[in-house]
């Protein structure tokens, strides 16, 4: 595993032999029709689109903190919070024989020891409860934000690079710990059938993404002198993706790309803002102590997305699973026009 | 569905009266030569998506327009003599090369003749330094011209993509040599040879004869550039003597060699003796035809 970051030009081709790199990966048997479908974080954006994509196919149970209105009838949804004693009973009485893990908090409204206990402490939960309730399969929807954006990316990371984002984005660290739990777990429980998703930014109308949010903007701040590629896929890929990783039981770690990469301004114009471009020196010292205080509600070190590139090669994924995103870049950014 | 007309063109109808008037009087081997870019970047062999980017970042609407600027430096400054171009062969090419001249105006005009003089019309892939991408402005017009961050994935992602990327083995140690260093090969790294034993990537020696007296350097000032964060603040005759107007390079005449391919088969991960053996095959090679290429030289300029 882990390539060895390279740290400068005189180790400009540093080399590390191909076969040390990647995660065993491969096909296990197949989720059958019927199986018992857990989701938690379902009454998200992203978990409702997966309940719809797959209740079809399995008989789904969800869980999650807010309820769900509009549940498709005679479908089990436990309101409860993940850090709750109560949320192993959903365990104990669904008894799910696969499950879907989605409850992330990604936005920074509650305070940083809630999102730790959330993403970090729920996850080794969900993991925990999943061994001792003879959980088959299990996929987790991390995503590509866990490699960071650093001027030295390579443009096609792939899943053996090392997760940096803590390095200059030091408050989502949480997302890369909980890829880390996830990927030690993939490794001490073979018999589980596991399949880690790294998607690239996802737009939709359903989805409430930072990425998302940010373009839905009138006018849109970007940095000046820096027009970074970024990849993108449509919440209904997404979906797909997580359906197709249950449905061929593909066990690895994945990154998983949409239709392709346009430069950052280009996904402004297409998505119907105006971009404004600003000097970092100015931009970035305002908006850390304004998220300090409380008053923006993103920390600056988001700020680097917006300078480098993040952008991952999801041909494993493919290959493995036979996914390929149905959207066009048209469709994706016509899904959050304004 | 059309595409929205974008944004921020409001001024486009008044660029167009001065694209206009510009031609009337500017000669008209530039413009040809405009027209020949645009006709020429219509056959080269990348794939794009439907906004026109590969997936590099590489974006022919922009590199014309920097390709244009440096064909007029290839033409007209350094009058560039190409040699032996159609030894290029298709297909995947690491083309390796002396690097020297304080500015890497050799890589351009590399670039410029693969583009300009080779069939068909190649985009050759540059390797870029690792503090590049922190530039404003830079790393978007370096990925825009077909240039990459020079990791080991990229590179390996662009040959399999059977595409011709440039690399200088001498790195910074070429670019910033002296005055009286001048076609002395330094120390080249190892790791173009490992790319083309992992890849299967055929090498092309490449000597540039003329770049090594564009920007006479006397001095480099190391303590000054570790400041700067910067691989070299070099001192040249000109510069910083005359101030800005000092970077310009003198009008010294370019000839490029462009050597026979060489192939060569063996693990890339084999130790360095063995790799720096075959790396050693092609500094001798590039060596040769330097020494071939200065004693055909008449003038510096000409």
């Amino acid at each position: 595993m882990g390539q060895v970051p390279v740290e400068g030009p005189e180790e400009l081709f540093h080399f590390a032999p191909a076969e040390a790199a990647g995660a065993e990966r491969r096909t296990r048997r197949a989720a059958q029709p019927g199986e018992k479908l857990l989701i938690t974080g379902i009454a998200g954006g992203q978990g409702r689109l997966i309940a719809q994509r797959l209740g079809s196919f399995f008989r789904i149970a969800g869980v999650d903190r807010s309820r769900w209105d509009g549940a498709p009838a005679g479908m089990p949804m436990h309101v409860v919070d993940l850090r709750k004693r109560k949320f192993e009973d959903v365990f104990r009485t669904e008894r799910p024989d696969a499950l879907v893990h989605l409850a992330f908090v990604r936005h920074f409204r509650s305070d940083a020891r809630v999102r730790h206990e959330v993403n970090v402490l729920g996850t080794k939960r969900v993991l925990e409860y999943a061994i001792r309730y003879g959980v088959k399969r299990i996929v987790v929807l991390s995503s590509a934000y866990v490699y960071g954006a650093l001027p030295d990316n390579p443009y096609y990371v792939d899943e053996d690079y090392p997760l940096n984002v803590s390095r200059t984005y030091p408050e989502v660290r949480d997302l890369a710990e909980v890829d880390g739990l996830a990927t030690t777990f993939l490794w001490r429980h073979p018999e589980v059938t596991t399949a880690i998703l790294r998607p690239v930014n996802t737009l939709g109308y359903y989805v409430h993404s930072a990425i998302g949010r940010y373009l839905r903007q009138r006018y849109v701040p970007t940095i000046l002198g820096f027009n970074p590629m970024l990849q993108f896929i449509h919440e209904e890929d997404v979906a797909e993706a997580v359906a197709l990783a249950l449905q061929k039981g593909v066990h690895g770690v994945y990154n998983v790309t949409g239709p392709g990469a346009v430069p950052l301004k280009v996904a402004i114009r297409e998505t119907g803002g105006t971009a404004v471009p600003l000097p970092e020196a100015l931009i970035r010292p305002v908006l850390s102590r304004l998220f300090r205080l409380g008053l923006y509600h993103t920390p600056s070190g988001a700020m680097d997305f917006l300078k480098y590139p993040c952008t991952i090669d999801g041909s494993q994924f493919g290959r493995d699973s036979g996914f390929s995103p149905l959207f066009t870049l048209e469709d994706t950014f016509a899904s959050v026009r304004r | 569905m059309f595409a929205a007309e974008p944004r921020g063109t409001l001024g486009l109808g008044r660029a167009d009266a001065v694209a206009q008037t510009a031609r009337e009087w500017l000669p008209q081997p530039i413009w040809d030569l405009r027209r020949e870019i645009d006709e020429r970047m219509g056959r080269i062999p990348t794939q794009l998506n439907s906004y026109g980017y590969d997936q590099w970042g590489f974006h022919p609407a922009t590199a014309a327009r920097a390709i244009f600027t440096t064909a007029l430096l290839y033409r007209y400054w350094f009058r560039v003599q190409v040699h032996g171009i159609e030894r290029i062969p298709p297909g995947r090419v690491l083309l390796i090369s002396n690097h020297a001249g304080q500015i890497a105006l050799d890589a351009a005009m590399i670039g410029v003749a693969t583009f300009l003089d080779n069939e068909p019309p190649r985009i050759v892939r540059g390797m870029g330094e690792y503090w590049l991408p922190t530039v404003p402005w830079v790393n978007e017009l370096m990925a825009r011209a077909g240039s990459v961050v020079g990791t080991r994935k990229n590179c390996v992602d662009l040959l399999n993509n059977e595409e011709a990327v440039i690399a200088f083995p001498e790195g910074v140690r070429g670019m910033n040599k002296l005055i009286w260093e001048r076609y002395q090969l330094q120390e080249f790294g190892h790791g173009f040879m490992r790319l083309a034993l992992e890849t299967g990537a055929p090498i092309v020696p490449i000597a540039v004869v003329g770049s090594e007296e564009q920007a006479p350097g006397i001095a480099n000032l190391r303590p000054l550039a570790r400041l700067l964060r910067m691989p070299a603040f070099p001192i040249t005759l000109t510069f910083p003597a005359l101030g800005l107007l000092g970077l310009v390079p003198l009008p010294v005449k370019y000839n490029i060699y462009f050597g026979e391919p060489m192939h060569f088969e063996g693990n890339p991960s084999d130790e360095d003796e063995v790799v720096g053996e075959k790396v050693e095959q092609v500094k001798a090679e590039i060596a040769t035809m330097l020494a071939q290429g200065l004693a055909r030289r008449r003038s510096l300029f000409w």
